[in-house]
């Protein structure tokens, strides 16, 4: 029916593993941009797909010649930059296993990196991290050969460039030799194609093992189709696997990955007019925030006009939601309830269409502009997203596509698809992934579950999960593997879950992170400190108190925020002595949490204490901005004991 | 047809009328800038196309509506005199949606504006001529019904003096100007969904007495005239992105114009209140038929826009010599020659 619909062909490469995808993407796309990079001038240099693949296959020739073995870990310790996509294509088709790391970590972990994976040949971002693995090679003997990426940069004594290798290998390939080729054509698709060590927010790094069939796996089973005609934004960090993920997909479909950075982000929205990113929650919410001061700051008919427009998108949406089947289901609810839930939703989507239709084009489309204006979708993850933000996006028309995996899972489990946006839920698992939901106490196989109401849908355990994206294993640490992997293939996620009764999988917690209250009861800090943080006061909540009485928290104000709202102090010091803020914060708490519906008793936040120095990446939080919370629970150890054993204070 | 005692609009109507075409086209002229005018030289094969379905077309499809339809000569004279307008901005919003090639959308806009001055009372007597005479015939052996082209004329002055106000504005003042451009927008909701409020309010009778040849014609006028623009244009070697533009720009007609020439060049009571009526319910149609149609554009043009304006943002970051080069048979034939559709082209011809 051409006449009605002229369907949008999508491109896509089937390849076994990476270096034959390199290769297939190659001669498929060939002149096509693989990926581009800002440069000074504001014009953008771009990677063709035959060049990535060619000098990818030279580096690959130049390391096999400076003796890197197949399957032998090779170092990328570098944040995003194209150099980094070549440095990749290199260690691939020479059947080597990319072990990358941004260059923000402490030297103990490098240390750590290096010496467990048995490392002898790294790549670093530049010299400044050239020279900081100089510094510590006494604590890292393995390590002989260093290879910086930064081309334009004049290498420190004892260093390679990249483009000393491509030459190298450009020599010998000139010469005749294929060794490369040799290499690539022998890569079995359950070799490794990755070691990944983990920032996780609890203990050491361990090492995920991760193969080519694994990463495949996830291209195939992907229920975002992208084509060549796709522009994807890359603002997450590269070693992270949602991104690493994101980008080989990309290569596989022929779009284009757009370096950009904190910095220039607002800017390159605009510019490069992205279709696709993967984010994180942080990003949009300062995104969100910047939408709405530029609202407070315009005329006072454009402000209401743009609330007036919000507020038609949220009840458009919610009508649209529950006609498609996509409203939370956490309890059973019986056909009728549904026809009925359903008369109503098309009886407000009919009232509400030509208002909605007006302001759609009149005021949001303005808004979307802020985000480029092209965007198809985001898939969100590194953290749950606060229901505010997933609320206001997807309301003014940008689809919040959020999903759940771990690095351990290559990494999507599930995610949400355009015709699958249940909000609330972390969408459908993707094809060829199955499920279990498992008593913690018991081990109880919860969900599927014949004998229970609805297969067990609805009842919250620990998700466990198998299917092709399952790693293989932790890097020489079979005990930590065992622990998290049994000999059925079942993985251990260690989070909270439930299916819900239209079959989206439900994020709970983190069962590592729950506290356990001296009464016994459970509580899961990530929900209770999300609905803190909605106040503009707080820029970040800890809540504390395994093993008390009563949950508490440690509070960050928001300096900026509070000094709008009227405090006047200079530092967060200065501001967290004031007795006015501790009553205002103290207020704010109580009224957030004040719903019984929302919070039991036992979840409400009893005490909290100031702390006067913000987060820093690297050292409490993650680079994805998550807390670590063992590290916390360490350096304010004393003011937690403060408050959860009281009675010490009146000693 | 309409009951010579009705009172169809009411002075105060007529009055807020007069005021939403003073608005409307003052924010219309706020939009436009000196460029847009030299613009239309850029592309003159493809502001010709739109030309010739603008003026060729659509005036035909109104005599052919009148004459198969048999319609009354008040009512086929609307009908024609609907088909002759030019386009107003309101096709340019609804080409933004339907991913149209805006820039064009705008060049055609202006041009069929300025020269709407001859050939809107050009095509009037040509084509009105056997409606005229029946209106002669029906008022008997003492009276002749002439087209008033001289007033057509007039009220056409008229009308370009706001938009010759909005263009001043805009050349000293851009950000008063946009203001002026977005509250000639809102206003001009407001007064159409007041004067419809009040019209069905007072005459609600009328929409069931009013004789189903009368709802086809106006519902078919921007119909057929979008799917001649859009497949003619296709003849006549346009792109799709430009096949969008012109088609939206074929069928919406600038209706403040029609009110402003009913009003003042057919003081006849009987024969303005039956092309009132006319010009009312075509306003009324065809919102709704080019938002469907807008959505459907969207949707089918999905794709080819996608490629236009990846192809375009290659070019602005990588610089102008950069080529992109799409799979083998990825593209429709129609758009693999120049995946930009014209638009890679139009920007050199500028730079030269």
């Amino acid at each position: 029916m051409d006449v009605l619909m002229e369907p949008h062909p999508s491109t896509f490469v089937h390849a076994r593993h990476i270096p034959e995808l390199y290769r297939l993407a190659a001669e498929k796309y060939e002149s096509l941009p693989a990926f581009a990079t800002r440069q000074k001038d504001r014009s953008w240099e771009p990677l063709t797909f035959r060049k990535l693949y060619e000098r990818g296959r030279a580096i690959g020739e130049g390391l096999i010649s400076i003796g890197v073995e197949p399957q032998e870990p090779v170092g990328v310790f570098s944040d995003n930059r194209v150099e980094w996509a070549l440095a990749d294509a290199g260690i691939q088709l020479c059947a080597a296993v990319n072990t990358p790391r941004g260059i923000e970590l402490t030297d103990e972990e490098l240390v750590y990196i290096v010496n467990h994976s048995g490392m002898r040949t790294a790549f670093v971002e530049n010299s400044r991290m050239a020279k900081r693995c100089l510094k510590l090679r006494s604590q890292m003997p393995g390590l002989h050969i260093l290879i910086n990426l930064d081309n334009k940069e004049t290498v420190p004594e004892g260093v390679l460039s990249l483009n000393n290798v491509e030459s190298i290998g450009t020599k010998r390939l000139n010469e005749g030799s294929a060794a490369v080729d040799t290499r690539s054509d022998a890569v079995k698709s359950e070799d490794l194609f990755s070691l990944i060590y983990t920032s996780g927010t609890t203990g050491k790094p361990k090492g995920v093992m991760l193969t080519h069939a694994n990463i495949i796996s996830q291209t195939e089973c992907a229920p975002v189709r992208l084509s060549c005609t796709d522009r994807v934004l890359s603002i997450l960090p590269i070693w992270h696997i949602l991104e690493r993920m994101l980008e080989i997909y990309s290569v596989s479909c022929g779009a284009c990955t757009y370096y950009t950075s904190a910095r220039y982000f607002g800017e390159d929205l605009k510019q490069v007019e992205p279709t696709f990113m993967g984010s994180a929650p942080r990003l949009w919410e300062s995104l969100r925030h910047r939408i709405l001061t530029a609202v407070e700051k315009a005329h006072p008919v454009r402000r209401t006009l743009f609330y007036i427009a919000l507020s038609l998108g949220i009840h458009y949406r919610e009508a649209v939601f529950v006609l498609r089947g996509q409203d939370l289901r956490l309890r059973p609810i019986s056909r009728i309830k549904i026809l009925l839930n359903k008369v109503v939703a098309a009886i407000q989507w009919v009232i509400i269409l030509p208002w909605f239709g007006f302001f759609n084009a009149a005021v949001l489309e303005s808004v979307r502009r802020k985000a480029g204006g092209s965007l198809k979708g985001t898939i969100s993850g590194g953290g749950a997203l606060p229901s505010e933000i997933d609320q206001f996006f997807n309301a003014i028309g940008i689809p919040m596509l959020e999903g759940y995996g771990l690095t351990e899972t290559s990494p999507v489990i599930a995610v949400r698809t355009h015709d699958r946006l249940v909000r609330g839920t972390v969408g459908p698992l993707i094809p060829q992934t199955e499920i279990r939901i498992v008593d913690l106490d018991l081990g109880e196989i919860l969900y599927p579950n014949s004998a229970r109401r609805g297969n067990g849908r609805g009842l919250r355990g620990e998700i466990q999960v198998k299917g092709p994206q399952v790693m293989r294993g932790y890097y020489k640490d079979d005990e930590a593997t065992q622990e998290v992997l049994d000999d059925d293939g079942w993985f251990r996620t260690g989070d909270l879950g439930m299916i819900t009764f239209n079959d989206s999988l439900k994020i709970l917690g983190r069962s590592k992170a729950t506290i356990v209250l001296s009464n016994g009861e459970n509580v899961e800090p990530e929900n209770i400190e999300m609905r803190v943080k909605m106040s503009p006061l707080i820029a970040e909540c800890i809540a504390v108190g395994q093993d008390a009485k009563h949950v508490c928290a440690l509070i960050l104000p928001d300096l900026e925020a509070c000094r709008e709202a009227g405090f006047a102090a200079e530092t967060l010091e200065d501001l967290v002595k004031q007795p006015e803020l501790r009553d205002r914060i103290h207020e704010q708490i109580h009224n957030a949490m004040q719903n019984p519906l929302e919070f039991k008793r036992f979840e409400v936040i009893h005490d909290f204490r100031f702390l006067s120095r913000p987060l820093e990446v690297g050292v409490e939080l993650t680079n994805l901005f998550k807390v670590k919370r063992h590290v916390i629970h360490d350096r304010y150890a004393d003011l937690i004991r403060e408050m959860v054993e009281p009675e010490v204070r009146h000693d | 047809m309409i009951d010579p005692d009705v009172k169809l609009l009411y002075a105060i109507d007529k009055a807020l009328l007069a005021v939403m075409i003073l608005v409307i086209m003052f924010g219309m002229g706020a939009s436009l800038t000196l460029a847009d005018f030299k613009n239309v030289l850029r592309r003159p094969r493809l502001v010709f196309i739109g030309f010739i379905s603008q003026f060729g077309f659509m005036p035909l499809i109104a005599l052919v509506l009148s004459l198969a339809l048999n319609l009354p000569p008040a009512v086929a004279i609307a009908l024609i005199l609907l088909g002759c307008l030019p386009g107003g901005t309101t096709s340019n919003l609804f080409s933004y949606f339907a991913r149209g090639q805006v820039a064009l959308s705008i060049s055609m806009t202006t041009a069929s504006t300025v020269l709407a001055l001859f050939m809107t009372p050009f095509l009037l007597q040509l084509y009105t001529s056997p409606f005229t005479q029946k209106i002669s015939e029906q008022l008997g052996s003492n009276a002749t019904f002439v087209m008033p082209t001289k007033d057509i004329v007039l009220s056409l002055v008229l009308v370009l003096v706001p938009v010759c106000g909005g263009m001043i504005l805009r050349r000293f003042h851009a950000g008063w100007a946009k203001v002026a451009e977005e509250t000639a927008g809102f206003m001009g909701m407001i007064v159409i969904v007041y004067l419809l409020g009040t019209a069905f309010y007072r005459h609600h009778t009328l929409l069931f007495s009013t004789p189903w040849p009368i709802f086809v014609a106006t519902i078919s006028l921007g119909l057929v005239g979008f799917l001649f623009g859009y497949y003619a244009s296709r003849l006549l070697g346009a792109y799709p992105i430009q096949q969008r533009a012109i088609s939206l720009e074929t069928g919406i007609q600038n209706t403040p114009v029609a009110f402003a020439i009913i009003l003042l060049s057919f003081p006849n009571f009987e024969l303005q209140n039956d092309m009132l009526w006319v010009a009312i319910l075509y306003s009324i149609f065809i919102v709704m038929s080019s938002s469907c149609i807008t959505l459907w554009m969207r949707k089918r043009g999905a794709f080819d826009w996608d490629v236009y304006q990846n192809t375009l943002i290659h070019a602005r970051l990588f610089g102008h010599q950069w080529k992109t080069d799409y799979p083998k048979g990825y593209l429709p034939p129609r758009i693999a020659r120049d995946p930009s559709q014209g638009a890679l082209r139009e920007d050199s011809i500028r730079r030269d």
